[in-house]
């Protein structure tokens, strides 16, 4: 099914004809990039830039009108942003793309969609500021990685996941009507996320983000903090060949390895009782390898030499101070901490490595640039509780992996999960990365029997290990045992958006 | 009046009252209700006081999880024994309920543990007003409650709704909580107290913007002269002589340190913190107007709740509040609106509490109109509250006749929380009345 032309022609008047397309390169070339994933890749009828937040909404109600239903899209990381049934146009925010507002006083930045991590981040960085990025690279959304992604990201020790800086949020509901969360309700600014009364902010986003099932987020504002070391770090290289350096006695990253993951679990936790680092993390051993290496053989012969058995239970630590003296005194805990725990300090080499790669603990731009070269990946798991039922969680992950690690239906890479603990250690973030050959026609098959063993072995375990996401078929099948989340999130999806329209995946 | 003592007999009340349309409204703390209890004059109490149970406090994972009719007066001393501390109100009433206190939102004392104004209530389980039982966060599954091998502190969804934030702040609209769990800090094993005195607001205001950007102080706290009177006095003759000499805002702070070389953190910390009131000029003391023995006392009440016969807040028989947030650029004006807007009222009986939360990114104002009826006051109280509103003070946990006017003002939000009322109380037997509904 196509677009009428009248619609077609509607549209374009609302956008101007230079911004809409139903040529079918162009709709091509806006399928859903991601090959691993097993679903049928379509073609959406139309895809039309917006503006606007008027423009945004004529189209919302012109689709309501219609029936036509709206997949919003800027930087299409997520398959969630193409169109994956028929009657579907895309709605491309990256001409909304306006920083707002830096408000310095009031420690916030009101953006829009399309505003990227590259535009944002380099304003705020000279003006002393930062803000918590997950692993998206520069190219990402800003607006996308705080109210679609889990937020998660690798410098949560020391301070939370970007859920508790997404401050007040402007939104096009699915009916075209527009709301305004928080403080921005009652025309207070946008400061305060919650309430008046019960909040409206709990539509946006819970664990991850609903990816415009509630409708289309067209402002937020973030919180900021003033940023760790210098306002410019030191660069050098061309990418990727590159250092990103902090040159200052009060940046210092220190890696030791624990013989065991209850050893890591009790490193973690005492850190965070001293309140001491600024990102303390059980790294993904293989995407460090990757990133670390250049070329197959070098990964081949770190991984096999080294990495393998050597850096299954590292524990990253980034110190960030104010002082020299802070500095000193947070070292003196951490190596404290390690010896009466028996870790081992790697390679100075290997600390000096992270040292000169700082934009891994700032836009993490690192990760992005290995995971998409080679092989099939997919992250797994990706929950949060405690730092010690998240380390359970990890330590029960070699029950069930090997039967999948051993048959070489998945990389042989057992201890490929991340910890990251957040709010000196109040929770933590688990996630397995698996990685697969995707040239292999049969592996597609394994990877999907790794998933559900997982989930499974979570389930039997009553471990808190994956939390569940969008309706879908798939929440449906596991709601009853989430406490029957599906049939609220079911009933809220139909009273905000009755002809389900937003971006449904049901 | 209904006293469920468990979750079973609250869906059987629930599931009754539903069918024959009786209106329930849920108390879980002792008198004085400050904010009243309900809007609706055929409710019947849902008095959840019998729900009590401490149910587990963790040490190693900093949570407590408490039943909805825990106290401050009963869980204070357990998170001591455990050396854990609660993120508490300024001096809380001893029969306040703990989960009804983070449910409101209350301001929390110190402002560099709250990352979210949820903080530090992390999960909860909530029964609908369809009889349904639900829990929020990682306490959402897989399986039952009794199952769960997680501790239940994450706070977020299930899946991609955060239905923690419906029901915070609903004053008892969207469900009945039965239990929570809270989020704790480690009990300092060393602590400094440091008191500033000014005599005018913004100075206070802009130096502490400053020092909570990175995270110096535990404790932070600005009280007017009447409220620091009225809290730490415990007869007329020493209210009046702290009201005689304290200056007009006294900024409370405190430095910590944990197991670890204590008092080199707390050293290096008050350097930072020294710097800072250099900067801004400022002289900080180590207790108000030279009174040290006001200033232990202050040392000792601040992590506990008031355990006095009579709550400070009531000492002149009743009080009204005016409660609104703010981020630090318009604290000192809208204080200033504020202090204009109430003016005739006693100098003595307006007490101003300012309290910075989430790590500095707003501040809580709360203004204590103390009188012997809140009648008497109410008139002034909402016409303060309108002005208030209209130059820009955010009402995030409106009370009383506020609400219409806040709800008035965006009647998109307005009807689009309605229909989320509609769907976990579709028949409105929980406070009817109340906020917007």
């Amino acid at each position: 099914m196509s677009l009428s032309r009248e619609i077609y022609n509607e549209l374009a008047a609302i956008v101007g004809s230079a911004h809409i397309s139903d040529k079918p390169h162009i709709l091509a070339g806006n399928r859903a990039k991601t090959p691993d994933y097993p679903m049928e890749y379509k073609s959406a009828e139309a895809i039309v830039r917006p503006g606007s937040v008027e423009e945004l909404q004529a189209i919302v109600k012109l689709c309501n009108k219609y029936g036509i239903i709206f997949a919003p899209m800027v930087s299409g990381v997520m398959p969630t942003a193409f169109a994956s049934r028929p009657n579907t146009i895309i709605i491309q925010l990256s001409r909304m793309n306006r920083i707002v507002e830096i408000n310095e006083e009031d420690r916030y930045v009101v953006i829009e969609p399309g505003v990227r991590h590259v535009q944002l981040y380099p304003e705020l960085r000279k003006r002393g500021f930062s803000y918590t990025a997950a692993s998206v690279g520069p190219g990402g959304s800003v607006l996308a990685n705080f109210t679609s992604t889990s937020g998660d990201h690798h410098t949560q020790h020391g301070n939370s996941r970007a859920n508790r800086y997404l401050l007040g949020v402007e939104m096009i509901l699915p009916d075209g009507e527009i709301i305004r969360t928080g403080s921005l309700q009652t025309g207070s600014g946008w400061f305060c996320p919650d309430g008046p009364g019960p909040g409206l902010r709990g539509i946006v986003k819970g664990y991850n983000g609903n990816h415009a099932q509630f409708g289309i987020i067209t402002r937020i504002a973030i919180a900021i903090d003033p940023c760790k070391g210098p306002a410019e770090p030191e660069m050098s290289g061309i990418s990727p060949h590159h250092t990103v350096r902090m040159n200052t006695p009060c940046s210092k990253v220190i890696i030791y390895k624990f013989k065991d993951i209850d050893h890591l679990r009790d490193a973690m936790i005492k850190t965070g009782e001293a309140e001491i680092g600024s990102t303390v993390i059980k790294y993904f051993y293989l995407p460090a390898t990757l990133m670390m290496t250049d070329s197959a053989n070098d990964f081949w012969k770190m991984w096999t030499d080294e990495h393998k058995a050597e850096l299954t239970m590292p524990l990253i630590v980034h110190l960030a101070t104010r002082s020299e003296e802070e500095m000193k005194y947070e070292e003196t805990i951490l190596h404290d901490i390690a010896a009466e725990l028996g870790g081992v300090r790697i390679k100075r080499e290997y600390e000096e490595w992270w040292e000169n790669h700082m934009d891994f603990f700032m836009i993490v731009s690192r990760l992005q640039s290995v995971l998409r070269l080679g092989g099939g990946w997919a992250p797994i798991k990706l929950a949060s509780d405690s730092v010690a039922h998240i380390c359970e969680v990890g330590k029960n992950i070699n029950n069930f992996i090997h039967d999948f690690t051993d048959t070489g239906k998945i990389f042989d890479a057992p201890e490929d999960y991340q910890i990251i603990p957040m709010e000196y250690g109040h929770f933590a973030h688990i996630e397995l990365l698996i990685m697969w050959d995707r040239t292999d026609p049969n592996v597609m098959k394994g990877v999907g029997e790794f998933r559900a063993a997982s989930r499974q072995t979570d389930i039997d375990n009553h471990f808190h290990a994956e939390m569940p996401v969008f309706l879908s078929p798939g929440s449906m099948q596991i709601g009853p045992l989430y406490s029957n989340f599906h049939i609220w999130l079911k009933q809220l999806k139909e009273a905000f958006d009755p002809n389900n329209v937003a971006n449904p995946m049901m | 009046m209904y006293y469920p003592k468990s979750k079973a007999e609250l869906q059987e009340i629930i599931r009754a009252a539903r069918e024959k349309g009786t209106p329930l409204v849920p108390v879980s703390s002792g008198t004085p209700h400050i904010h009243g209890i309900s809007a609706n004059e055929k409710a019947e109490t849902l008095d959840m006081s019998k729900m009590n149970k401490i149910m587990k406090i963790s040490r190693d994972n900093r949570y407590a999880r408490v039943e909805v009719g825990v106290t401050f007066g009963e869980l204070i001393p357990e998170m001591k024994k455990n050396g854990l501390r609660l993120n508490a109100p300024f001096l809380p009433r001893a029969n306040k309920s703990v989960i009804t206190s983070a449910l409101e939102r209350e301001a929390v004392l110190v402002p560099k543990y709250q990352y979210d104004y949820t903080d530090p209530l992390l999960t909860m389980e909530v029964v609908f007003g369809t009889g349904d039982d639900f829990r929020t966060g990682s306490a959402s599954g897989p399986g039952p409650y009794e199952e769960l091998k997680a501790d239940m502190v994450s706070p977020w969804g299930p899946g991609t709704v955060d239905y923690q934030r419906f029901i915070m702040g609903a004053q008892g609209t969207m469900g009945i909580v039965t239990w929570g769990t809270l989020k704790a800090e480690l009990m300092p094993t060393k602590s400094k107290l440091f008191f500033v005195e000014a005599e005018e607001l913004s100075v206070l205001t802009k130096f502490t913007n400053e020092l909570l950007r990175y995270r110096t102080l535990d404790d932070c706290i600005i009280l007017n002269s009447v409220n620091l009177a009225k809290a730490f006095s415990d007869t007329a003759e020493e209210e009046q002589d702290i009201l005689k000499r304290a200056a007009p805002w006294t900024f409370i702070c405190r430095i910590c340190g944990f197991d670890r070389y204590p008092e080199k953190r707390i050293e290096i910390y008050e350097s930072y913190f020294a710097d800072i009131c250099q900067k801004h000029g400022i002289e900080f003391k180590s207790a108000p107007f030279g009174n040290l023995e006001l200033a232990a006392k202050i040392d000792s009440m601040l992590w506990d709740c008031d355990r006095r016969e009579t709550y400070w807040k009531v000492k002149k028989g009743d009080v009204r509040e005016i409660l609104f947030l703010t981020p630090p650029s318009k604290v000192p004006y809208l204080t200033e609106t504020l202090k204009n807007a109430v003016s005739a009222h006693p100098a003595e009986d307006v007490g101003i509490t300012l309290q910075p939360q989430v790590q500095g990114r707003a501040f809580r104002i709360e203004c204590d109109l103390f009188c012997k009826s809140s009648a008497d006051v109410e008139e002034l109280a909402f016409n303060a509250e309108t002005g208030l509103l209209k130059n820009g003070a955010y009402f995030d946990r409106p009370y009383s006749n506020i609400c219409q006017e806040v709800y008035s003002i965006d009647p998109v939000g307005t009807e689009s929380l309605r229909k989320i009322k509609n769907i976990f109380d579709p028949d409105g037997i929980f406070n009817p009345g109340k906020l917007c509904f």
